[in-house]
């Protein structure tokens, strides 16, 4: 007869691996992936491009539009971390600044900023579904508009209500499914068309 | 497929670098920027590169807003006539006395041995766009260096003064709005004469007085003008109405809320006036001497009193 704490123990071993044999089930990560196509950097490019003009339209003070060249920024540092890095990010800063009439560098620091943090998280981010992203996205778009917020409270003070457009990074998060969708098609394309695939 | 081969030992420089390396830069050109215009060169480069895509951009709101306008109703167009008739009677009714006051003024001034004022021609000019920048108000207009814009020039519209160009390109300006925080200007209250001067306020588009004292003569809805001290401003331009007081017991200063006067029409039409930049204040510890407007409080209050 073994002492009452070996069986004890004997007992808990046994049920751990029990359990451990059975599968994981952690929702949809289990579910089929689909393998991509590789992506064309004239898309890559084009969609960078497209995203800044966007935001050079004349949106006047609404402040809360949400800024696209950032988010698409995130979404090809998240999906490509070898082909979209940080030079771009600031080149395309500098260019925000002029103009804006920012202080020169101040978006080219934020968006640094921003994609240094994509990039080191993008294992983890496409490791979750898109709606879960969406929670990831919020907290870098954040933490690059506070950057940004802190150099002009460190250079010039507050301008009064400066924080309705921190509501910008939550409208570009909300949109994130949406351009996930959207970028993501060309690559989702069977390589020969055919009526039940339309894509 | 999706990946092609990573490669294994030269995968460049690291991000933890980059970033390093990123930063550092725009660290260094905010803080040249702040603090002296020697990056000038580079923002005129970059504007003329984005000058020709601004301008395309701003084409769909144009069509837009003149698709809008298009569609007026014929009542409405009679009205504005007729309101716009009414206030030609009534303004030529004001220019002719103003024609006789200038002339006693002038023989006056000569009487009293005064320098005459010098009439500071204008430039219509069209605003762009609003920067979108929570943290300044900036308009981009229409004109640059090359029709004779020069930083410092007082922007006004049909109603009052709108703002200051602080930063001039070859084809486009940027123009600092009165009701932006790092903008000041000498002004009078029509009714006594008082002195004060108005910065931007610290809630959205208001104009504040500050350094009154509490007891200071100042009612609702006192109309406040430029008094010209600066020499920037012309004086007697229509700035802002009071519209709120505090006099705090515990406080030293009344809290003086103005309303601006200017930018209420949907015109974007403005007019700059070519005045010749007063002489460089002496050097700042802001090192932002060339702008009288942009001057922080204490340095803009000294200036107004010594001129």
């Amino acid at each position: 007869m073994k002492p009452w704490w070996q069986r004890l123990v004997g007992t808990r071993l046994a049920t751990a691996t029990v359990a451990d044999v059975r599968p994981p089930t952690l929702g949809r990560t289990l579910q089929p992936e689909q393998v991509l196509r590789p992506v064309r950097p004239a898309f890559i490019w084009a969609t960078l491009v497209g995203a800044f003009l966007l935001n050079l339209l004349p949106w006047g003070r609404a402040i809360w539009v949400p800024d696209f060249f950032a988010l698409t920024l995130v979404f090809w540092n998240v999906h490509q971390p070898r082909k979209v890095g940080m030079g771009i990010a600031f080149a395309f800063g500098l260019m925000m600044d002029v103009h804006n009439g920012a202080l020169f560098g101040e978006h080219a620091l934020a968006y640094t900023l921003l994609s240094y943090g994509a990039i080191t998280l993008h294992r983890r981010i496409l490791w979750l579904p898109v709606t879960s992203q969406t929670i990831y996205v919020f907290g870098l778009l954040l933490v690059a508009q506070l950057a940004s917020a802190a150099v002009r409270l460190w250079v010039g003070g507050a301008s009064p209500g400066w924080w309705i457009g921190l509501l910008s990074s939550a409208l570009g998060a909300a949109i994130w499914p949406f351009l996930h969708l959207g970028l993501l098609a060309p690559q989702r394309r069977p390589a020969k068309r055919d009526d039940t695939r339309p894509l | 497929m999706e990946h092609g081969p990573p490669p294994l030992f030269n995968q460049g420089v690291s991000a933890r670098a980059r970033l390093a390396f990123f930063s550092l830069v725009a660290a260094a050109l905010i803080i040249v920027d702040a603090q002296v215009n020697a990056l000038d060169a580079i923002r005129n480069g970059v504007e003329i590169l984005l000058y020709p895509v601004q301008r395309v951009l701003l084409w769909p709101r144009d069509v837009a807003v003149d698709f809008a306008s298009y569609f007026t109703t014929i009542g409405g167009l009679s009205e504005e006539n007729t309101r716009l008739r009414m206030a030609a009677i009534e303004q030529a009714q004001r220019a002719q006395a103003a024609a006789q006051l200038q002339l006693e003024n002038e023989q006056l001034r000569k009487l009293a041995g005064l320098r005459e004022r010098l009439d500071a021609p204008g430039q219509v000019v069209v605003a762009l766009y609003e920067s979108r920048d929570p943290f300044s108000h900036k308009i981009v207009i229409d004109r640059g260096s090359k029709e004779g814009m020069r930083a410092g020039g007082p922007v006004l519209d049909e109603t009052g003064v709108v703002g200051q160009i602080t930063r001039v390109f070859p084809m486009t300006s940027e123009v600092t709005l009165i009701t932006d925080k790092e903008q000041s200007l000498p002004v009078q209250i029509v009714r006594n004469g008082l002195h004060a001067v108005a910065f931007g306020g610290s809630e959205p588009s208001t104009l504040e007085l500050r350094f009154l004292p509490a007891n200071a003569d100042i009612e609702n809805g006192d109309s406040v003008v430029t008094s010209g001290l600066d020499g920037v401003y012309p004086p007697g331009m229509a700035v802002a109405t009071v519209t709120r007081i505090d006099r705090d017991v515990k406080d030293q200063f009344a809290r003086v809320v103005l309303k601006p006067v200017a930018g209420m029409s949907k015109s974007r039409m403005l007019l700059v006036l070519l005045v010749e930049p007063p002489p460089l204040a002496p050097p700042t510890e802001t090192g932002r001497g060339n702008t009288s407007g942009n001057l922080r409080g204490d340095h803009a209050v000294a200036k107004g009193v010594r001129r």
